[in-house]
């Protein structure tokens, strides 16, 4: 059975590609025009992954409340955020939403399955014991590939698909400066150096709010960052 | 010329206050004196009335000889040079003949100096001695008179023998001393004030031309007791009275010329004293001859008044700040002049008056001038720092970009320069509207161009799939190499006010800043190409509280201007030097020299100094250098580009952020 996918999008072309793209990827996929349409629809049945767009109509953060909406009914439920500015990533994470993963509009719809195929990937992983050649640990880090984990001393780092596959990818060659370009490349993401590390700084915020000594990934000024163990 | 000071200028039009004041005291003055003076010459015309009136012993009208008071003894000896002190008052006769008398308690001096050319010498009893140079003296008692002839062949002692019969009391010869020089000859002799001599007659006859036996006959006149008595009687208080005979000697003398006592505080300065002769009084006369106690009175005044017309002078007086007013007025009997009444006041109530007066005025309107002065200049002062005020939030506004950093200053000002604010508050308004519009417009732009794009694209994606023939792939390519193309200029656009948020958001962390540029340095050797990179760098760490961030992106940005210039075989050099309050971080490279007029936009948001793009190379909006500025800002610092020898060199100056406290 296929699973299901909602698109709440105010913008009915890039609604109407997304939606086609995504039926053709395989998965059963909604439109919704408003928050108000969405909101109806999830009262009803709730989708298995929401794709909700940030500005909706005459609601310039309407998907945030959307977004609450969702969490209050389901901790699970993944949830993707579209933007149509790389500056809202810093809005977002800022408001700790607890959505998956934020995107920009310009990503391109191969990325978008990507990430959708990763966090469908995640939900299953998450139903079987972790199997151990996907592990990577370091001193105190653990790395769950499959189920896009990463725990600290035991504690988990809430972390969005993004920051997981820059976590990974520092992590995979420990010691390696890994420059932003090829970070840009393994999160399948087209943004721009800024973007990156304020990426990279957010997940440093998010391991030092939970480990207030880490220090583990290293600024290599003007080449790129590394993972120090 | 500033403000204040066309003001300060403008304060000293207070100045003509003192100067009118001055006239008016000066004026005041002189009304002072005149009623003064027109009071003491009423006084003196009562004074001399009531001489005539009471019979005071007056002196005779028309010529007299005088007899002075004689200091110092006497001794009869032909010679003069005992008479020094009296010798300035000796009275003449005819052109070549001085007279002088004195007394002293017991005897009457004379002394007859002449003067002559050629000498015929004979003695008294000689036949000749009437033709040959002889003196003819006579004198008078009341009723009895006697002539002597006095003549003397040599110098010595002589007798002049009398020429008329038997006359009373008076002697029949009288023992004189004779004695001569180049010039002429002088005779000496005395007579006892027994005699109570009232008339005195001399001739000087040289060779017994005119009438040989005539002598000049005056009454004789001294200072006279009774008649200072009679006058201590009549005259006014604080008033110094004297009578002159018609030849201005002095008969009688009254009261002294002594102020009323002062405490010495009321007493006029120097000063004071000073103020008042140089700006003050009007002529004053010197006191000169006048102060000393002098026979004969010989002033102007007097004159005037011998001549028939009362008439005033003022002197100044010998006390220091006084002055003395002096009137003189004719005494007449019977229409003959008997003299003249003078009397001399000395004051000090006007220059005291004029001097208080012109000194309230002075410190008065110095005071004005003061107060004036300084409330112009407060006045001034406060204008001028408006101004300022004002223009430096202008200036501010202007660098930062037409945006107004708070409140306009003076905006709410009721006046003229509130006017100003106001307007200028409106034009920076709209002008900082504008930039405000300017400046998002990018952002906004790229906003508004994101959906579309990202319809273009999700379109091009689904179109991938949608089974294209293989001829339209080329096409399908192009058009996302089209869209990726844009969507690098939307970003461009919109990565000014990214990086001010980023920038603005910036955390601080205390990092050796050499380690940060040597880093960056190694980075960019593999970007390089063929152009040789040199570096810089102090041995010891540069510890700063900076974002590296936030330097390294600015490096970049630097780096990537940089290599664009440069030629593929040129030269770069990256520096870190420390300074006293910081670094500062040089990049240079070989390249062609900056344009003049660039060098201070340099740093402004969309300035590209680039040739048009060649085609596929990411498009160049000139923010590079404007996130330069800003990074360098944040770091309390500035940036700055010069050209150097064969090459331009870009140097950011780092101060350091400032720290913050840990909440």
């Amino acid at each position: 059975m296929a699973r299901s996918i909602a698109i709440v999008e105010d913008e009915p072309l890039i609604r109407a590609n997304y939606v086609e793209a995504l039926n053709r990827f395989g998965y059963e996929t909604r439109g919704y025009g408003s928050r108000g349409e969405a909101s109806t629809a999830f009262a009803m049945r709730l989708p298995e992954l929401v794709i909700i767009d940030i500005g909706l109509g005459d609601e310039p953060e309407g998907g945030f409340d959307l977004c609450r909406e969702l969490r209050a009914k389901s901790a699970t439920l993944p949830i993707i955020f579209l933007t149509a500015r790389d500056s809202d990533f810093d809005v977002i994470s800022g408001l700790r939403l607890g959505a998956d993963d934020y995107l920009s509009k310009d990503t391109s719809l191969h990325q978008l399955a990507a990430r959708i195929a990763a966090l469908f990937r995640r939900i299953e992983s998450l139903k079987v014991p972790a199997s151990s050649e996907t592990v990577i640990e370091h001193g105190p880090l653990r790395l769950e590939s499959e189920r896009m984990r990463v725990t600290w001393n035991g504690t988990e780092i809430p972390l969005t698909v993004t920051e997981f596959w820059m976590v990974h990818t520092l992590v995979r060659f420990p010691g390696h400066v890994k420059n932003r370009d090829q970070l840009m490349r393994e999160a399948e993401l087209v943004v721009d150096d800024a973007t990156i590390t304020s990426h990279i700084k957010r997940i440093r915020k998010k391991f030092v709010a939970l480990a207030p000594d880490f220090d583990a990934i290293e600024t290599v000024h003007g080449v790129g960052y590394r993972w120090t163990p | 010329m500033t403000l204040r000071q066309k003001l300060l200028l403008v304060a000293l039009c207070t100045l003509a206050l003192p100067v009118a004041g001055w006239l008016y005291v000066r004026q005041m003055e002189t009304l002072l004196r005149e009623g003064q003076a027109q009071a003491l010459v009423a006084s003196a015309r009562a004074l001399a009335r009531s001489l005539v009136v009471v019979d005071a012993p007056l002196p005779p009208a028309g010529a007299a000889w005088y007899v002075q008071q004689s200091n110092v003894p006497i001794t009869v000896d032909g010679y003069g040079d005992d008479w020094a002190p009296l010798s300035a008052w000796a009275q003449p006769l005819d052109r070549n003949a001085r007279v002088m008398l004195a007394e002293d308690a017991h005897w009457l001096y004379f002394y007859i100096d002449v003067r002559a050319a050629q000498r015929h010498r004979a003695d008294a009893g000689d036949r000749l001695a009437l033709s040959a140079d002889h003196l003819i003296v006579s004198i008078a008692s009341g009723d009895d008179a006697q002539r002597y002839l006095l003549a003397s062949a040599a110098p010595g002692p002589t007798t002049a023998i009398a020429l008329d019969a038997e006359a009373g009391v008076l002697p029949d010869r009288i023992n004189a001393q004779w004695q001569e020089d180049g010039g002429g000859f002088h005779a000496e002799f005395r007579l006892p004030r027994g005699l109570r001599l009232d008339h005195f007659g001399v001739g000087v006859h040289l060779g017994g031309d005119g009438e040989p036996l005539s002598a000049d006959n005056r009454p004789l006149l001294e200072f006279s007791a009774s008649l200072s008595q009679e006058l201590s009687r009549l005259a006014p208080d604080g008033v110094r009275v004297r009578v002159l005979s018609p030849d201005a000697w002095l008969m009688a003398q009254s009261g002294k010329l002594q102020l009323p006592d002062q405490s010495l505080a009321d007493r006029p300065g120097w000063l004071a004293s000073l103020i008042y002769r140089s700006l003050v009084a009007g002529r004053l006369d010197d006191a000169g001859a006048w102060a000393e106690d002098a026979p004969r009175i010989d002033l102007p005044e007097v004159r005037r008044a011998l001549k028939g017309k009362p008439s005033t002078s003022w002197r100044t007086g010998e006390a220091r700040g006084s002055v003395v007013l002096a009137a003189a007025m004719p005494i007449t009997m019977r229409g003959k002049l008997h003299g003249v009444v003078l009397l001399e006041q000395p004051s000090r109530a006007v220059p005291l008056l004029a001097n208080r007066a012109l000194f309230g005025l002075l410190i008065v309107s110095f005071g004005v001038l003061l107060v004036a002065g300084g409330v112009l200049l407060l006045f001034a002062t406060r204008l001028t720092f408006r101004l300022r005020r004002l223009r430096n939030a202008a200036e501010r506004a202007q660098d930062n970009d037409g945006r107004l950093d708070g409140p306009f200053p003076l905006i709410d000002a009721t006046d003229e320069l509130g006017d100003l604010a106001r307007s200028f508050a409106r034009l920076f308004e709209v002008v900082g509207g504008y930039t405000d519009y300017l400046r998002t417009l990018a952002s906004k732009l790229s906003h508004e161009l994101n959906t579309p794009l990202a319809i273009v694209k999700s379109s091009l994606d689904n179109l991938d799939h949608a089974g294209l023939p293989a001829e339209a792939e080329p096409y399908l390519a192009r058009a996302r190499d089209g869209v990726a193309r844009l969507g690098a200029l939307v970003r461009a656009m919109s990565e000014a006010t990214r990086m001010e948020r980023a920038i603005a958001a910036a955390e601080a962390e205390d990092v050796d800043m050499a380690e940060i540029v040597r880093g960056c340095a190694e980075g960019y050797r593999g970007l390089a190409g063929g152009r040789r990179i040199q570096t810089e760098l102090p041995d010891e760490p540069v510890r700063m509280h900076v974002s590296p961030e936030l330097i390294a992106q600015a490096l970049d940005k630097l780096f990537d201007n940089a290599v664009s210039f440069t030629p593929a075989d040129g030269w770069l050099r990256i520096a870190l030097r420390p300074t006293p309050d910081g670094a500062d971080i040089e990049l240079a490279n070989q390249g062609p020299p900056l344009p003049a007029a660039m060098q201070g936009r340099l740093f402004d948001s969309l300035v590209s100094l680039r040739d048009k793009a060649t085609p596929g190379d990411a498009p160049h909006l000139g923010l590079g250098l404007y996130v330069v500025r800003l990074v360098a800002e944040r770091h309390q610092g500035s940036a700055s580009a010069r050209n150097i020898d064969g090459g331009v060199a870009f140097t950011l100056h780092l101060k350091g952020m400032p720290r913050q406290r840990l909440a």
